[in-house]
C-alpha cells in the first residue's frame, strides 16, 4: 500500500513536470486549455442548475414573459461569445499550437537523442522506455496537459455540482454517494479484473498477432507454399482462441456481479432514488417546488457524468504519468560520453593509435578481453576473425561510441577521452556494414552535409571510385536525385549492392587522415568486390587505413593483419609471416583458398604464398 | 448500393452462422440501451414532474419509478454476461471464422500476388484488416439499432407531445449535418495538404530516434543539421497550411456548433416552449422541461440515423477487399493433378522465359536445360542475373511465361502441386524461423504428439551439422525457438538458423535439393564445414547450388553462368576456364589474389 502511495505521488509529480515542460514551450496554449475547460464546465452547470430553475420559477411566479425572453436573450448572447471563443480555439489556436509544440519538443528530443552515447540505444531497457517516450510525444504531452486541467477543474465542478444540489435540497446531495461508490469501489474492481484478464490473455493474443503476421507478410509466403507450416499455424491459432475463451470463463461470474453493482450504484440508484425522493418532498412534504424538482432531475444527471469524467481523467493521469516518467528519465539522463564534450584539439595528423589493455563488456558479456595493439600513421591494417570475434566492437571503441570497461585508448600518445569528441571523430572516415541511406540527394548522402557546386567534382570522383557512378548517371537528376521513396514519389530506389557502394563513397569523399571500412563488400558480387578493393587501396595509399573483411584474399595487401578470436588478438603480423606461422590465420586462409588453388597445386606447390607476398610488397 | 447491401449480408451470414446468439443479442443490446434511457429520462422524469405538477398521490409516482427501477435491475443482469463473457468469447470465434478462410486463401495465393505491390497492399493487407472489419460491423449494427430506437421512442414522444418541437430539432439537425459535411471537406483538404509535410516530419523523427541511424548521426553531425532544417521547415509549412484555412474553419464550426445548434435549441426553442407554456398554455411545465432536456438526445439519434449510410459505405469498402481476396482464383491449383512417379527423375526446361509482371522486362529468357537424376548443377552469375528466379520456377512458385518445365517426362503443371513441391527441398537465402519447437521448425507441419518423427529429425539435424548444438539443449527437440512467446526460447545465431533451414531440406527426403547461397551468413571456417556436410548429405540427389563464391561450386558436374536472364556459358569448371569467357573472368577476379 505504501508503495502504491509512492507511485501516486510520483505520478502527480510527473504530471506537474509535463505542465512545466508545456509552459516552457507554449504558455499561451496552456492558459487557453485551462480557460476552455473552465468555460465548458461553467456552461454545463449553468444550464442544468441555474437556467431551468430561473425559467420555471419565473413562469410559476407568473413573471412577465418579456422578462423571461430578455433573460433568454442575455444567455444566448453570453454563450454565443463563449462558443465563439471555443471554436476559435479549436479551429485556429490549437492546430497551430500543436505544430509549435511538436516542433519545439522534438527538437529538444533530437538534441538529446544525438547527444546520449550509443550504448543507450543498445540497452533494450533504456531503448524501450525511450521509444515509448518519443513516440507521438507532442500529442501525448498536449493530452497530458488537457487531462491535468480535466482533473483539477473536474474536482471543482463536481464540488460545485454537489453544492448546487445541496442548495436545492440539503438531503438530496446524499444521493451522490451512490455514484461515488459505484465509481470508486465497483468500477475500480472492474478495472482490476480487466487488467488481470488482459494479462492472462496477453500470451494468447501475442500468438494470434504473430500468426497473423506470418500469414500476410511476404517474407513467409514462399515457405508457406513449399511446406505444411500452415497446418502448424492453424493448430496454434485454434489453441490460442481456446485459451482466450478459457481465460474469459475464469473472470465471468465476478465481473458480472461487479458490473451489476457498478451500473446500479452509478446510475440507477441515484436516478430512481432522487426521483422518488423528489416526488416525496413535493407531493407529501410539499417542501419542494416544481422548479426545484426539475433542477434536481437534471442535476442528478450532470453530477453523475461530471463524477465519471473526473474518475476517468484521474485514471488517465496515472497512465500519462508513466509516459511523462519515460520522457523525463530520458531528458534528464546524464550522458556518459556527451557528444558535445569539449576537450583538446586532436590536430590533423596521426602518428599512432594505441589500445592498451582494453576490456569491454557488453550486457555482462565480455566482448573485448585485455586487448593491446598499436597502429602507426600511414599504414594499412586488416582485422580478420570469426563472426562475433569483436571486430566491429573495436571500431566502435575507436570511434568512441563506447568507452572501454577498463584499459585505455591513445591517439598520438594522449587518451582519446581528453579530446574534443566531435573534432576527434572527424579524424575518421568510416563505412559501416550496417549502413543507412538517408532520404536526401545522392550528393548529400555521400557528403553527409549540404553540398555546394564546388563539391560536385569530388562527389563524382568518390562515386566513380566506389563503382556506382555509372548507375547514378542513369538517374533522372544524376547526383541530385533524391534517394528512397520515403516522401519523394520520384525518389530513386537502388539495389542493396548499389547502396553499399554509395556508403563506401562517403569514406572516399571525406579527406580524413584515417579511413575505416567494415566489410565494405558484403553485398557485392565478385567483380564488383574486386574492383572495390582496388579502389580502396588506391585511395588509401598515404593514409592510415583499417579494414575488416571476411574475404581473406583482400587482406594480403595490408601492411599488417590482426587475427581476432574471442575479443583478443591471437596472431598478428604481415600476411606472409602469418602464413609461415601456420596458425589460425593460415588455417582460415587455406580453407578459403583451397578450392581456388586446387587446380594449380601441381604446378605452383606450397611456395605460392611466398611468391605472392613478395610481388605485392 | 446493392454492393453495399450484399457486402453487409455476407458478413452478417458469416457471423450469424458462427455465433447466432451473440449477433441477435448485439442488436437487442442497441435497443435495450436506448429504450432504458428513454424510460428513465423521458418517461420517468416526465411522469414524476407530471405527478408533482398536478398533485397526484405519492404512491403513483412511487409505483411508476418502482417499475423502472425493477426493470433496470433485471435488464443489467444479462448485460454483464454480454460484456464480460459473450463478447470476449464470441469475437475471437468470429475472427477465426473469417480469418481461417482468409489464411487458407493466402496460403494458396499465387506468389506473384506478393510481387505486385498494388495487389499486395489492396488484398493481402485485407487479412490484417479482418478483425477490425468484424469489430466495425458489430459496432455498426449496435449503433444503428440505437439510433433507430431513439428516433422511434424519443421521436414518437416529441410528435405526441408537441409536433412543432420536432421541427426545431429537425431543422437544427439538418443544418448542422450540412455544415458538418462542409467542415469535413475542409478538414480533409487540409489533411491532404499537410500529409506530405507530416510524412517528412515523421521521417526526421524516425531517423533521430531509431537505433539504425544512431551511429551515422554521431559521425556526421552535419547530416543531423540538414534533417533538422527539413523538420523545422515541415513544421512551419504545417502551421502555414493551418493558418490559411483557420478563418474559414472557425466560421464554419461556430456556425455549426452554435449558430444552428445551441442557438436554435437553447435560445429559439426555449423561447418557443416558454411562450407555449406560459402564454398559450398548450404545453404543461413538466412536458416543457422534458422536451427541452431531451433535444440533445433526439438530435444524436437523428445524427446516428444519418450516418448509417456513410458508415455502411465505408465498411463496405473494407468488406469488398476481403471478398475480392476470398474470391481470387489462384492460377496454380493445389488440389488436382497426377501423382509424381517414384524416384529421382530427369528435369528438363525447354525455352523457358519469365517476367514478373506483364509490363516488366524479362527476368529469364529462353532457358533450355536438361538435368539428369543425381546431377549436381551450380548456377552462378552477377547480382540480378536471374538465378533465384530460375529456382523459383523449378519449385513451381511461378509458372513460366513461355516454355515449359518437365519432370519425369511430364510437364510439372500436370502434377499435384503439393506433391511435386514436397519432392523438392530448398534452402533459401531468406528462410525464417518460427515461434515453435525445434522439431516443428524442421518438420514444418503439425505433428501432433507423434514422436515417430524424432529419429528422422535428429538425423536431418546431424547431417546439417547441428548435432553439437542440439546436444546442448536440455529440452532437446522440444526446445522452443525464438523468444517470441517463450522467455526461455532460444534465439539461434545466423549460422545456426541456416543449419536448421538446411535440416528442413534433408528431412523431407526430397529428390531435388536446391541451395540458394546457403553459406552467405557464415564466416569462412563455418562455410567450409557446412559445404562439406552438404556435399555428403546430397549424394544421390539432383542438386542445384547458387553461389557467389565460385570456390564452393567449382566441383559441380555442370556450371551455368547466367547473365541478364540467359545462360551464357555452360560446362565444367575446367571447360569454362578453357573457354576464357565471363566465367573465367569472374573466377580470376575472385581467385586472383589467392593464386596470383
Amino acid at each position: 500500500m505504501k508503495k502504491k502511495e509512492g507511485n501516486r505521488f510520483r505520478a502527480w509529480k510527473n504530471n506537474l513536470y509535463a505542465l512545466r515542460l508545456g509552459w516552457q514551450m507554449a504558455p499561451g496554449a496552456i492558459v487557453h486549455m485551462a480557460v476552455s475547460r473552465v468555460l465548458g464546465y461553467f456552461e454545463w452547470l449553468f444550464y442544468s442548475a441555474f437556467f431551468m430553475r430561473y425559467v420555471i420559477n419565473a413562469m410559476e411566479t407568473e413573471q412577465e414573459v418579456s422578462s423571461i425572453l430578455i433573460f433568454l436573450g442575455i444567455t444566448v448572447t453570453v454563450f454565443a461569445l463563449t462558443s465563439l471563443y471555443q471554436n476559435y480555439l479549436n479551429g485556429k489556436v490549437m492546430p497551430i499550437m500543436n505544430a509549435q509544440i511538436h516542433k519545439k519538443l522534438n527538437l529538444r528530443l533530437f538534441e538529446k537523442a544525438t547527444n546520449v552515447e550509443l550504448s543507450c540505444f543498445e540497452d533494450s531497457g533504456f531503448y524501450n522506455r525511450y521509444t515509448l517516450a518519443t513516440e507521438n510525444a507532442a500529442n501525448k504531452l498536449i493530452e497530458t496537459i488537457q487531462n491535468i486541467w480535466g482533473v483539477i477543474f473536474g474536482v471543482i465542478a463536481a464540488g460545485a455540482a454537489f453544492y448546487l444540489m445541496y442548495d436545492v435540497d440539503k438531503l438530496s446531495v446524499l444521493f451522490v454517494l451512490f455514484p461515488i461508490i459505484g465509481n470508486f469501489v465497483f468500477n475500480r474492481g472492474l478495472s482490476r479484473i480487466d487488467f488481470d484478464r488482459n494479462k492472462d490473455m496477453a500470451p494468447y493474443n501475442r500468438r494470434i498477432a504473430y500468426i497473423n503476421r506470418v500469414m500476410y507478410l511476404a517474407d513467409y509466403a514462399k515457405e508457406i507454399r513449399l511446406t505444411d507450416v500452415f497446418a502448424l499455424m492453424r493448430r496454434d491459432y485454434r489453441e490460442a482462441i481456446k485459451g482466450v475463451a478459457d481465460v474469459t470463463r475464469k473472470y465471468t461470474p465476478k465481473a458480472m456481479v461487479l458490473h451489476w453493482f457498478r451500473v446500479m450504484f452509478t446510475f440507477t440508484f441515484i436516478f430512481e432514488g432522487v426521483l422518488i425522493y423528489g416526488a416525496y418532498r413535493t407531493l407529501v412534504n410539499h417542501s419542494m417546488s416544481l422548479a426545484q424538482l426539475a433542477v434536481l432531475t437534471s442535476m442528478m444527471v450532470s453530477s453523475t457524468w461530471i463524477l465519471i469524467g473526473f474518475t476517468e481523467s484521474l485514471v488517465t493521469s496515472f497512465r500519462n504519468g508513466l509516459f511523462v516518467d519515460n520522457l523525463r528519465t530520458f531528458m534528464e539522463y546524464e550522458e556518459k560520453i556527451p557528444e558535445d564534450y569539449q576537450g583538446a584539439d586532436p590536430g590533423n595528423k596521426i602518428e599512432s593509435i594505441e589500445f592498451r589493455n582494453v576490456c569491454f563488456s557488453y550486457k555482462d558479456k565480455e566482448v573485448i578481453r585485455n586487448l593491446s595493439f598499436e597502429l602507426r600513421g600511414g599504414k594499412t591494417y586488416a582485422l580478420v576473425g570469426h563472426n562475433g570475434a569483436g571486430k566491429s566492437t573495436i571500431i566502435k571503441l575507436l570511434m568512441r561510441f563506447y568507452d572501454p570497461s577498463s584499459g585505455e585508448i591513445f591517439l598520438n600518445g594522449r587518451n582519446i577521452k581528453e579530446y574534443e569528441l566531435q573534432k576527434y571523430r572527424r579524424l575518421f572516415a568510416t563505412a559501416f556494414q550496417d549502413f543507412q541511406i538517408f532520404s536526401l540527394s545522392v550528393m548529400e548522402n555521400v557528403l553527409m552535409r549540404k553540398g555546394t557546386p564546388e563539391d560536385e567534382a569530388e562527389v563524382v570522383r568518390a562515386l566513380t571510385l566506389a563503382g556506382v557512378y555509372d548507375k547514378v548517371q542513369t538517374l533522372p537528376d544524376g547526383i541530385h536525385t533524391i534517394l528512397t521513396k520515403e516522401f519523394a514519389e520520384d525518389g530513386a530506389v537502388l539495389s542493396g549492392g548499389e547502396y553499399q557502394k554509395i556508403v563506401v563513397a562517403r569514406a572516399f569523399v571525406q579527406q580524413c587522415p584515417v579511413k575505416i571500412f567494415d566489410e565494405p563488400s558484403s553485398a557485392l558480387d565478385p567483380i564488383a568486390e574486386y574492383n572495390l578493393f582496388e579502389s580502396i587501396l588506391q585511395d588509401g595509399k598515404d593514409k592510415t587505413m583499417l579494414f575488416i573483411s571476411h574475404r581473406l584474399s583482400s587482406v594480403q595487401n595490408a601492411d599488417w593483419v590482426f587475427m581476432l578470436e574471442n575479443g583478443t588478438i591471437i596472431e598478428q603480423g604481415s600476411h606472409r609471416k602469418l602464413m609461415q606461422g601456420k596458425g589460425a590465420y593460415a588455417d582460415m586462409y587455406e580453407k578459403q583458398a583451397v578450392n581456388y588453388l586446387a587446380a594449380d597445386v601441381a604446378s605452383v606447390q606450397g611456395s605460392i604464398f611466398v611468391a605472392d607476398k613478395e610481388v605485392a610488397e | 448500393m446493392k454492393q453495399v447491401w450484399n457486402n453487409h449480408l455476407f458478413l452478417w451470414k458469416l457471423c450469424f452462422k458462427t455465433a447466432p446468439g451473440y449477433m441477435i443479442y448485439n442488436l437487442y443490446d442497441g435497443f435495450r440501451h436506448q429504450i432504458m434511457i428513454f424510460l428513465e429520462h423521458t418517461i420517468g422524469i416526465r411522469y414524476v414532474l407530471h405527478c408533482a405538477e398536478y398533485g397526484e398521490p405519492f404512491y403513483k409516482a412511487l409505483l411508476g419509478i418502482g417499475i423502472i427501477l425493477l426493470l433496470n435491475m433485471l435488464q443489467i443482469i444479462p448485460d454483464g454476461y454480454f460484456i464480460h463473457a459473450m463478447t470476449y468469447r464470441m469475437k475471437p470465434k468470429l475472427y477465426r471464422a473469417l480469418k481461417e478462410r482468409m489464411y487458407e486463401k493466402a496460403a494458396e495465393l499465387d506468389l506473384s500476388c506478393y510481387d505486385d505491390p498494388k495487389y499486395y497492399n489492396e488484398f493481402v493487407l485485407a487479412v490484417a484488416e479482418a478483425e477490425s472489419s468484424i469489430d466495425r460491423f458489430i459496432a455498426f449494427s449496435n449503433s444503428s439499432m440505437q439510433s433507430l430506437t431513439i428516433v422511434f421512442s424519443t421521436g414518437a414522444f416529441y410528435l405526441m407531445t408537441d409536433s412543432v418541437s420536432v421541427l426545431f430539432v429537425g431543422v437544427s439537425f439538418i443544418l448542422s449535418f450540412l455544415l458538418g459535411k462542409r467542415l469535413n471537406k475542409l478538414n480533409y483538404q487540409v489533411r491532404l495538404k499537410v500529409n506530405p509535410w507530416e510524412r517528412k516530419r515523421n521521417y526526421a523523427g524516425r531517423v533521430f530516434y531509431l537505433n539504425d541511424y544512431a551511429k551515422e548521426l554521431r559521425l556526421n553531425p552535419e547530416v543531423a543539421k540538414l534533417l533538422k532544417e527539413d523538420f523545422i521547415e515541415a513544421n512551419d509549412k504545417i502551421i502555414e497550411e493551418q493558418k490559411k484555412i483557420s478563418g474559414k474553419r472557425v466560421g464554419l464550426s461556430f456556425l455549426r456548433n452554435y449558430g444552428v445548434s445551441d442557438f436554435i435549441t437553447d435560445g429559439l426553442y426555449v423561447g418557443y416552449l416558454v411562450l407555449q407554456a406560459a402564454v398559450f398554455h398548450t404545453i404543461d411545465y413538466s412536458n416543457a422541461v422534458v422536451l427541452f432536456n431531451r433535444t440533445g438526445n433526439l438530435r444524436n439519434g437523428m445524427r446516428g440515423l444519418a450516418e448509417i449510410g456513410p458508415a455502411a459505405n465505408e465498411n463496405s469498402l473494407y468488406i469488398d477487399k476481403i471478398r475480392t481476396f476470398l474470391a481470387y482464383e489462384p492460377k496454380m491449383k493445389q488440389g488436382s493433378g497426377e501423382k509424381v512417379p517414384e524416384g529421382t527423375g530427369c528435369l528438363e526446361l525447354s525455352h523457358v522465359s519469365f517476367r514478373y509482371t506483364e509490363d516488366a522486362k524479362e527476368t529469364l529468357h529462353d532457358i533450355c536445360l536438361k538435368v539428369e537424376p543425381g546431377e549436381r548443377v551450380a548456377i552462378v552469375g552477377y547480382n540480378g542475373a536471374g538465378k533465384t528466379t530460375l529456382i523459383k520456377l523449378l519449385m513451381r512458385l511461378y509458372d513460366p511465361t513461355d516454355g515449359s518445365i518437365s519432370y519425369h517426362g511430364r510437364n510439372i503443371d500436370r502434377y499435384l502441386l503439393s506433391e511435386y513441391r514436397s519432392r523438392v527441398g530448398v534452402v533459401f537465402q531468406d528462410f525464417k524461423m518460427y515461434g515453435a519447437s525445434l522439431l516443428e521448425n524442421v518438420v514444418l507441419n503439425d505433428v501432433g504428439d507423434n514422436a515417430g518423427e524424432e529419429a528422422a529429425v535428429t538425423a536431418a539435424l546431424c547431417q546439417s551439422g547441428f548435432e553439437e548444438r542440439l546436444r546442448s539443449f536440455p529440452a532437446g527437440l522440444s526446445t522452443q525457438l525464438t523468444t517470441e512467446f517463450d522467455e526461455q526460447g532460444v534465439n539461434l545465431s545466423g549460422g545456426e538458423s541456416q543449419k536448421v533451414a538446411i535440416a528442413r531440406a534433408f528431412y523431407r527426403q526430397a529428390d531435388i535439393l536446391i541451395m540458394d547461397e546457403p553459406s552467405s551468413a557464415l564466416d569462412p571456417i563455418a562455410e567450409y564445414s557446412l559445404n562439406k556436410a552438404m556435399h555428403d548429405a546430397a549424394l544421390n540427389k539432383t542438386v542445384f547450388y547458387i553461389s557467389h563464391r565460385l570456390s564452393t561450386t567449382r566441383d559441380a558436374d555442370r556450371i551455368l553462368m547466367l547473365e541478364k536472364g540467359r545462360i551464357i556459358e555452360e560446362g565444367t569448371h575446367e571447360e569454362l576456364l578453357r573457354k576464357n569467357g565471363k566465367y573465367a573472368e569472374m573466377w580470376y577476379a575472385q581467385a586472383g589474389k589467392y593464386t596470383a
